[in-house]
């Protein structure tokens, strides 16, 4: 099934909202962008939970249905669709079971879902019994997850869904998040101002801003462009795709190829072969001319610098590339003039710190 | 032969009863319809669903005595479809209780209604709900509370009524004399041991009547509260 929306929409306030959107079959497409830059209308508009007003252009379609041109009008219970919101959208009448069998009963496509595999995903059998009210934030948002899937939605759209988490429960629920992505072959949105959570979960990205596509592209080209980096201050950070090829019992590390360069991380839940997402912060990158010996970081790979950041500030993010790979490096303005650094050059990155982000729900 | 004060209980209840149940048919659509909509109407028709509560009795009964008249188009129409006018029948007393205590029903339940997020109503759309199933489904439960405090409210306030009663019914025993007017009477023609004895059981209905609407309006605060913190 794929999705895409039309959208030409003018709010009293004065807000336009102004998008063409395609949504990837599978996989998750990510609205990115600031509050109020209209990804979370978007969300709702493609939901029919909004359907604008008298004068607005929108056109939503899902494969061929069309969901809303002109005066047609697809009421939401009718879109098989799953929409997971920021907070409080359990029942709170009834238990945990209660508002998953709300959601069984009422079944999109009679599909056999696997019951037991959903709930073992997200590791729901200690919640059944429990009182919404008795729920941590986390917690609720597993449940109203697993709602939508027994729901058997064909399409799940997620608005802000770790927004009223804690930091710490955030770390803990994006895994499973993440093992949804790689197990459900639905398409999926999912909305955020959080670059990191997007970094670890999209596929496709739309950057919003008020109210336009300001950029869109595959998420491994977006997270090294230089313009929208540098919009993430200290938290920019590209994200790359490596395959693990070895482990390493004796140091609790695996390697992984990037490239056909080696990176060194903790990756003993995986595979050998298993594809990995790797996050690599700005900040954590350092850049030598040569090949430095003797240094304690094991992460060092040779790449060419592709483009410098015209910044004023005292550093500067540059733009570095392996193959069709793209990484970037925080440093000092000092450093850029003592190194001589030009684009087509060749030079040693320096990994400090490298994420694994597709890290195995801790059971 | 019944003591003719049993007779008048009897007619009490039955017209509460009935005017409840008429007003949870229409007037719960009615609450949930204000309670929902920006749309102009409800600015209008707010104000003149709790008119009654200020209006003087007698002011509704007067207009509701000129309506049920047979010179009237809805008292003519009456008349046609039943044989008889609507004036001093227990019918007429139904149609000016409902209209006499609708704000009772209305305002309570309205109140409940707007407590229910609008995200939980999205969530149950999104997972396949329709508009009734909705309803029954997630706000009826979330309401429980606001329909009980409505409906006491209204059947009391039925039970109580008398400016109306007196305009519209008349006093006509076995008919539309219900226990507000045969006190009205015992007191007239002075037995008074009848009046106190009847004084008394409403002022005790009253109070009880009060006591379950004030226990679960502070319960169901707590539990709102309760949802909200969490």
């Amino acid at each position: 099934m794929e999705i895409s929306a039309s959208v030409h929409l003018t709010r009293s306030s004065g807000f336009i909202l102004d998008v063409d959107i395609n949504i990837l079959p599978t996989g998750i497409t990510a609205l990115y962008g600031p509050s109020g830059s209209g990804k979370s209308t978007l969300l709702r508009l493609i939901a029919g939970l909004e359907r604008g007003d008298r004068g607005d252009r929108i056109r939503i379609v899902s494969g061929n249905e069309v969901w809303q041109d002109g005066s047609s009008f697809t009421a939401p219970e009718h879109r098989g669709i799953g929409f997971v919101f920021q907070q409080q959208q359990l029942f709170p009448h009834l238990t945990v079971q209660g508002n998953l069998q709300f959601a069984m009963k009422r079944q999109h496509v009679q599909n056999n879902i696997d019951t037991s595999q959903i709930y073992e995903w997200l590791n729901l059998h200690p919640l059944l019994s429990k009182k919404i009210d008795q729920l941590s934030g986390g917690e609720a948002q597993r449940v109203a997850m697993a709602r939508v899937l027994l729901n058997g939605a064909r399409c799940i759209l997620m608005d802000e869904p770790l927004g009223s988490i804690d930091v710490r429960s955030r770390s803990r629920i994006l895994p499973y998040l993440d093992r949804l992505r790689r197990n459900l072959k639905i398409p999926m949105v999912y909305v955020s101002h959080s670059f990191d959570e997007i970094s670890y979960l999209a596929d496709y990205l739309y950057v919003l801003k008020e109210g336009k596509v300001h950029a869109k592209g595959p998420l491994m080209e977006l997270s090294s462009d230089l313009e929208l980096a540098s919009g993430q201050g200290e938290s920019a950070a590209t994200v790359i795709h490596c395959t693990v090829s070895k482990h390493d019992p004796e140091f609790g590390l695996s390697e992984l190829n990037f490239e056909g360069a080696k990176i060194f991380v903790n990756a003993e839940n995986f595979q050998i072969n298993d594809s990995v997402r790797v996050r690599i912060p700005a900040r954590d990158v350092s850049i030598a001319t040569t090949r430095p010996e003797n240094s304690s970081i094991l992460n060092i790979l040779r790449v060419e610098v592709v483009s410098l950041e015209e910044s004023p500030g005292p550093s500067l993010l540059i733009k570095l590339c392996r193959n069709n790979q793209f990484l970037l490096a925080r440093i000092t303005r000092k450093s850029l003039r003592m190194l001589g650094l030009e684009p087509g050059q060749f030079v040693y990155a320096q990994i400090k710190s490298v994420a694994l982000l597709n890290e195995n729900v801790a059971d | 032969m019944i003591d003719p004060d049993l007779i008048s209980l009897a007619i009490t209840l039955k017209l509460a009863t009935v005017t409840t149940v008429i007003l949870l048919i229409i007037g719960t659509p009615l609450a949930w319809w204000l309670a929902r909509t920006n749309h102009v109407a409800g600015f209008i028709l707010e104000p003149i669903v709790a008119l009654p509560i200020v209006l003087p009795p007698t002011v509704v009964g007067f207009y509701l005595l000129i309506l049920f008249s047979p010179d009237s188009a809805f008292g003519a129409a009456w008349v046609s479809l039943t044989g008889h006018p609507l004036a001093f029948t227990f019918e007429g007393l139904v149609l000016g209780s409902i209209i006499y205590s609708l704000p009772f029903y209305v305002q309570p339940l309205q109140v409940a209604f707007e407590s229910v997020r609008q995200d939980l109503l999205d969530a149950a759309a999104t997972l396949g709900a329709g508009p009734l199933d909705r309803f029954f489904n997630i706000v009826a439960p979330l309401c429980r509370t606001g329909f009980v405090v409505a409906a006491t409210l209204a059947f009391a306030h039925t039970v109580g009524e008398f400016g109306i009663v007196l305009m519209i019914g008349g006093n006509i025993p076995d008919e539309t004399r219900v226990l507000s007017i045969a006190l009205f009477d015992h007191v007239e023609t002075l037995q008074y041991q009848r009046a106190h004895l009847m004084a008394a059981g409403l002022l005790v209905f009253s109070f009880f009547l009060l006591l379950i609407v004030y226990t679960l309006n502070r319960r169901w605060k707590k539990q709102t509260h309760m949802r909200v913190k969490s």
